[in-house]
């Protein structure tokens, strides 16, 4: 009589309309292969948009449809790891420009991209607090608390 | 003597999009509404500590200045936990920083929105409920916050300050008591070691 | 536009509130077990009955303006309607079969069955069994998967909209045998048996979809969802894709309820404390104006955000109190007599939002129902009113000229 394992089955789980966490988003339509080649190019040519100083065309680029949700774990980072070199060399007085240009999913994707910078501070991130901060600043200035419900509701993580 | 003032001050330019961060942040998060659970009859639990019904729980999301000094904030549709981490940069930072939130939190009870444990990693959580959000003016509960955040750092310097001139002051004493030839020349040579 | 009316019937939140049909009459739950009617005397109101059946919380209430039935549904899992005798409220329990909370209630427009949305991922509705004499249900199951924040009748009698905490508004068909007839065919089907699924629709950025309306002729459906979002969606037919689904993303914090006020206008308002007019169709919609905002009435805006602006001492308004620092300075240093040189830093108190500390717009907290109160002769709302969790309850104007330039431009006039 010592198995007492039975009393943690959650027995919750089992009911067949139990509503699980990946039931509440649509999944990628690319599918991961596509998402990670996606990923590859676009990473090549923020690169070089960034060589060529077109810093707006660069954020652009890399907010239109960035990798989300399970199992692309590889095109999250080289989206991330791109995104961050965007927010380094971007100068503090062109921030606010940038940002009214974007496109309301951009801002949106992008707020969500300095949480997850954020998060990452501490745990070997090569970007500095105060320039996330500063953009995140500048982007409620521009998009308003509304942008940060939306990264706060929606299920698809960046 | 030293002053209270003496912040480092290139400290201080990153605090105001730090604590205006937490504050946006914070603002957003407090959307809060009466939610029955859904998994326990006639029950009303925070969701946030419960966690039971994933669709009801938020994005975590973390606010972070430096490697010490983060805040993350765990909404839910009735509940938010926020915790703090606190910047502790040497022993006695530490230990006034671990006595500082202990004290609180062992009251929890007074301070209502307090959490009676911090978060893994954290040194101290508040936890708001729907049932705070009514009875209390919501942007005041984020002010109430902000304040805390600037206050804690503020007295945690204060204290350190504090023992420090209070060793000083025990030393001196202390010391005068003992009769030994030129005491005020061993106390000022003494006093060169305390921090 | 005239000032709105303002009243202070609870210091609490009002959890449901329901006007009476000639509007002389309001019952509210000030959020406990109780439902309060209270009868308008002049500028104020005045307590009239109390309605106490529940043991949870109240969490909605629905006034039936032709036949003056009360329906409440609480935390307590029940549902009860009140009717009145001449001299009291009785009650008639409903059997709602539900096994969590009733979340929402609301009469159909016949007024011959109402539906109770629940936390048990179901919505009942109900209708008189004459035979035993009281209210019976009938659920409605598939697909909901979670709680039901949210519920809407369409002007057919037959077609029921949901809001859901997964993230998703749904059509469904209410139909009851021998209570409805058959329903013209429309936009949202032609076959309506009971619970057909006329259409489900997500929210934008996975919001919970706090409220849901059918426009007055029932041909679009509107929601809010919890990421700052309202999207309306027209359909066009059974079977064929939808002629629009407009969603408008907001900056500001999200809405948590909605109504229509004419064909090409709502209102919708939430935890950004003030009443937003909408006006728009099936080509897009906007925001028109809000009713109550307080950045045009030359205020300050509805959060501070000068967090450096504060300025404190480490006790807030004690921190240039001589006495207090000289008990500060024996406390933390042991030092007697002199207070601790340099000091804490002076602090002028607190600063307060508003003069008073309060906010400035009207509600000081969430606004949680917005309802149509007074129609024009053309059918259109004139007037709505609105609660919250401040305990207010408000009355107000509908601009008069539905939004645009125009509709500023007549506001200007009255």
């Amino acid at each position: 009589m010592s198995d007492y394992a039975f009393r943690k089955i959650d027995i919750d789980a089992l009911d067949e309309d139990v509503l699980l966490p990946s039931d509440l988003y649509d999944p990628d339509p690319r599918g991961p292969d596509g998402v990670l080649s996606d990923a590859q190019s676009k990473s090549s040519e923020v690169r070089n948009l960034i060589s060529r100083g077109d810093i707006a065309g660069a954020l652009n680029t890399i907010l239109t449809d960035p990798p989300y949700g399970e199992g692309v774990d590889e095109a999250k980072n080289l989206t991330t790891t791109a995104l961050l070199l965007i927010l380094n060399s971007t100068r503090a007085s062109e921030i606010s420009g940038i940002l009214k240009a974007l496109g309301q999913d951009q801002q949106d994707h992008l707020m969500a991209y300095l949480y997850k910078g954020m998060a990452a501070i501490g745990q070997g991130g090569d970007v500095s607090g105060s320039v996330l901060l500063n953009w995140h600043e500048k982007l409620t200035e521009v998009a308003g608390v509304g942008c940060i419900v939306r990264v706060m509701t929606d299920r698809r993580t960046l | 003597m030293v002053s209270l003032q003496s912040f480092d001050p290139s400290r201080s330019n990153t605090l105001r999009p730090y604590l205006n961060a937490v504050r946006a942040t914070l603002t957003a998060a407090l959307t809060l509404e009466n939610f029955s659970s859904q998994v326990v009859e006639r029950h009303n639990k925070p969701e946030v500590e419960t966690s039971t019904s994933p669709e009801v729980l938020l994005h975590p999301l973390v606010v972070s200045r430096n490697e010490s000094e983060r805040v993350l904030i765990e909404p839910s549709v009735n509940s938010i936990r926020l915790s703090i981490a606190i910047k502790q940069a040497d022993e006695i930072e530490k230990i006034l920083c671990h006595k500082f939130t202990r004290f609180m939190m062992m009251r929890a009870e007074g301070f209502v929105i307090l959490r009676r444990k911090p978060l893994p990693g954290y040194d101290i959580s508040f936890l708001i409920t729907n049932f705070h959000s009514e009875s209390m003016l919501k942007h005041k509960l984020v002010d109430f916050i902000i304040q805390f955040m600037e206050d804690v750092d503020k007295e945690i310097s204060e204290m350190k300050l504090s023992l420090n001139a209070r060793a000083r002051i025990v030393a001196e004493s202390y010391l005068s008591t003992v009769s030994i030839g030129s005491s005020s020349d061993f106390v000022s040579y003494v006093s060169e070691f305390l921090p | 536009m005239s000032a709105p009316e303002v009243f202070q019937l609870s210091f609490g939140p009002l959890t449901g509130i329901a006007f009476s049909p000639d509007r002389s009459q309001v019952a509210v739950c000030p959020n406990s077990n109780e439902v309060l009617i209270y009868a308008r005397n002049g500028d104020s109101w005045d307590l009239k009955d109390t309605l106490a059946e529940h043991d949870k919380l109240v969490t909605a209430i629905s006034w039936a303006p032709n036949t003056n039935r009360i329906v409440t549904c609480s935390q307590d899992r029940n549902a009860y309607v009140w009717t009145h005798n001449g001299s009291a409220w009785q009650p008639a329990l409903c059997l709602l079969r539900i096994n969590r909370a009733a979340t929402c209630v609301k009469w159909s427009p016949n007024e011959d069955k109402f539906a109770v949305g629940s936390g048990a991922r179901t919505i009942a509705i109900c209708s008189f069994d004459e035979e035993n004499n009281w209210w019976v249900s009938k659920h409605i199951k598939k697909p909901l998967r979670s709680t039901v924040l949210s519920i809407d009748w369409h002007p057919n009698n037959v077609l029921l909209a949901a809001g859901a905490a997964d993230a998703k508004a749904y059509v469904f068909s209410a139909y009851l045998k021998g209570i409805d007839s058959k329903p013209q065919p429309g936009v949202w089907g032609d076959k309506l048996p009971f619970s057909t699924i006329a259409g489900d629709f997500k929210s934008p950025n996975g919001g919970w979809v706090h409220d849901v309306a059918f426009s007055p002729s029932g041909d679009a459906l509107a929601f809010v969802a919890h990421d700052s979002s309202l999207s309306v969606v027209y359909p066009a037919g059974p079977g064929e894709p939808l002629a629009a689904h407009i969603s408008v993303r907001l900056p500001s914090l999200p809405f948590v309820n909605l109504t229509f006020v004419s064909e090409s206008s709502l209102i919708a308002a939430g935890h950004d404390c003030q009443p937003v007019l909408f006006s728009g169709s099936s080509s897009g919609w906007a925001i028109a104006e809000s009713l109550d905002d307080p950045a045009s009435s030359g205020s300050k805006p509805l959060t501070p955000h000068a967090t450096g602006a504060r300025p404190s001492g480490g006790v807030g308004r004690l921190g240039n109190n001589e006495a207090f620092n000289m008990f500060k300075a024996a406390d933390s240093r042991g030092q007697r007599g002199v207070p601790a040189p340099g000091g804490a830093p002076t602090s002028a108190g607190l600063t307060p939002v508003g003069s008073d500390g309060l906010l400035l717009t009207v509600h000081q907290n969430t606004i949680t129902h917005v309802e149509p109160y007074e129609w024009n002769s053309n059918g259109d709302v004139s007037k709505i009113t609105t609660a919250g969790r401040d305990g207010r309850l408000v009355l107000w104007t509908v601009p008069a000229g539905k939004g645009g330039l125009a509709g500023k431009m007549a506001g200007l006039q009255v």
